[in-house]
């Protein structure tokens, strides 16, 4: 059964009513076997104790007197992220997810522009928070999330997750308005600077709540995206725990087949780059009957896959469906909370992203898509001038071409902002690493853009700088000069393919490089 | 150890054996994607019986990288 919910709170309250004694969370942990040995177990939370956890982390937080204050949240996908983001927002809190991937540095830059006065990080995360005493003096209170820390691992003055929730009892009663700001998500800007993307209560809840996707309750989902990311928060947390869904968290990218094979999933929320990998593992022993194939990979059990994030090639959706798998498209951006469209098991049409959001209007402007409606963002944070250019009358410009066929369902044909998106669904932004790679002395011109699903850069060396330093292998040394930003890069971010010219680029009137 | 990673290489990437070399880098020479890369290491885990580090996992970029790394746990 699918129902509109506004807040939330709202969504929480509801699914711990319905659905309080059922699981609401199932993850990894490792437990003492009492031989000086450590042995991996399944612990499972119900709805009910999720609520009651995050309304303590409410209570916490609003005995710090930071109640309404912007809360930095970064880890990996976690039950403690989770009793965090809901603690935060249903209280009457901001948070700001993190890219928990993203190097220290980046991070504190974030916290700090997100005006964060709580950090909450996992135990990965000890050298953002050992980092963030020198960045980010508006920061108050660090929480730390690693369940095995006592005192004495973390530095004087921070704080235990598990005591700040053992200090408090349930029942935290503020019930936020659709209308008050609930998340700051970051999404990387065509500037090279991200942008803090302002969501609503409203704007998240009924993201996910809007569209009745015709799932049954209690269905055993795996979620394997980053936490951080709004689809991975709309879609698998929001949306799963409005459906009573018990929703399985991923360890880490390296098990998510040990993971499958663990938690036996129904369904999990992929990005184009995890279908392309999962296809090979289903043909390749393609001799074997198909269900017999899907049992191995997926479980029986398994039946639906969603993916968002980036173009996925029709292709895909035949190729799975010779192994009873459904591939529902769907398409979305970080500003719209995220969901745009959506194909639904029983309303979905081939090649397309699925009809728009019932809470949402599409409308075609110089073949550009724009969108109105309860999940379009406030706009973005201490950014006036970029939210102007990306808001018009209530309309988002996605910035993406497309059109709307007779029978409602979108189709996207290209882009017209400049960003990469790449097949896992990040949003890389060229100019960012144009200005990284481009600060090298010996790369006079760099473009970045994409090349067959990954990131290239073509590099025009700066040759009178190389015979004045008599550097005789250039491209050796601007390969080093690649190789030194990939270092430092996450995995998404790097370069791949390096392309060098012996002549500069064209440029245009204004003497930008001409990108296409 | 380098043979079996080959081995389970030509799995993910459309790669003969014979191709790959200590040197060759997983992303750049062999087309790995970075999920291909992971869900390797996933199995790699299983066939040496040994647990990777996520963080150290995305620091490997050559075939002999990752046959030290292994070597070392």
């Amino acid at each position: 059964m699918n129902e509109l919910s506004s807040t939330i709170r709202e969504i929480l309250v509801k699914a711990s009513g319905a659905y309080g004694p059922q699981d609401a969370v199932r993850y990894k942990a490792k437990r003492d076997k009492g031989n000086g040995k450590k042995e991996t177990v399944v612990v499972a939370k119900t709805y009910r104790q999720l609520r009651e956890d995050s309304e303590r982390f409410s209570a916490a937080l609003d005995s710090l007197g930071e109640q309404g204050a912007h809360i930095a949240i970064v880890g990996d996908n976690s039950y403690p992220w989770l009793v965090s983001y809901y603690g935060t927002v249903n209280g009457g809190s901001v948070a700001v997810p993190l890219d928990a991937n993203l190097p220290a540095e980046e991070l504190c830059e974030l916290i700090d522009r997100s005006d964060a006065t709580v950090l909450v990080y996992d135990k990965a995360r000890e050298a953002v928070a050992a980092l963030s005493g020198e960045k980010c003096p508006k920061l108050k209170h660090r929480i730390a999330t690693d369940p095995e820390a006592s005192a004495a691992d973390v530095p004087e003055g921070t704080l235990l997750f598990q005591e700040v929730l053992g200090k408090q009892t349930p029942g935290y009663s503020h019930s936020p308005l659709p209308e008050d700001l609930a998340t700051i998500m970051f999404t990387s800007g065509t500037t090279g600077k991200s942008k803090g993307v302002m969501l609503t209560h409203r704007n998240l809840a009924e993201n996910a709540t809007a569209q009745d996707m015709g799932f049954e309750p209690g269905m055993v989902l795996l979620s394997v995206l980053p936490i951080h990311h709004a689809y991975c928060l709309s879609m698998d947390i929001l949306k799963g725990m409005s459906l009573g869904t018990v929703i399985c968290i991923n360890d880490s990218l390296l098990r998510v087949l040990k993971n499958i094979k663990l938690f036996e999933p129904n369904i999990i929320l992929m990005v184009p780059l995890m279908i392309e990998t999962f296809a090979k593992k289903l043909e390749e022993t393609d001799w074997l009957p198909a269900p017999l194939i899907k049992a191995k990979v997926f479980g029986k059990q398994f039946h639906t896959i969603c993916s968002g994030g980036a173009y996925l090639n029709p292709d895909y959706l035949k190729r799975f469906e010779k192994y009873g798998i459904t591939i529902l498209q769907g398409y979305g951006m970080t500003e719209c909370a995220p969901v745009i469209s959506s194909n639904c098991p029983k309303d979905k049409k081939d090649g397309s992203i699925g009809k728009c959001m019932p809470n949402c209007e599409v409308k075609v402007v110089d073949e550009e898509l724009w969108v109105r409606g309860s999940s379009v963002m406030q706009g973005y944070y201490k950014m006036p001038e970029e939210t102007a250019q990306t808001l018009v009358d209530g309309w988002l410009r996605t910035g993406d071409l497309g059109y709307v066929d007779e029978d409602g369902f979108l189709f996207l044909t290209g882009r017209k902002k400049n960003l990469i998106i790449t097949p896992n669904g990040e949003n890389v932004s060229p100019e960012e690493l144009e200005n990284k790679i481009g600060a090298a002395r010996l790369v006079q011109e760099v473009l970045v853009r994409e090349k067959d699903g990954v990131i290239e850069a073509e590099i025009f060396p700066d040759q009178e700088y190389a015979s004045k330093k008599k550097i005789r292998d250039v491209e050796g040394e601007i390969r080093k000069i690649v190789d030194d930003y990939n270092e430092k890069a996450p995995l998404y971010k790097r370069v791949v393919s390096v392309k060098l010219r012996d002549t500069e680029f064209e440029k245009n009137t204004t003497k930008k490089i001409k990108r296409f | 150890m380098f043979d079996q990673l080959a081995e389970i290489i030509t799995n993910y990437v459309e790669v003969k054996k014979e191709d790959i070399r200590p040197e060759s880098r997983f992303m750049e020479d062999l087309g790995f994607s970075s999920f291909d890369f992971m869900s390797m290491l996933g199995e790699v885990e299983d066939t040496f019986d040994v647990e990777i580090e996520e963080e150290k996992a995305a620091g490997i970029r050559t075939v002999q990288e990752a046959v030290d790394y292994l070597g070392s746990l």
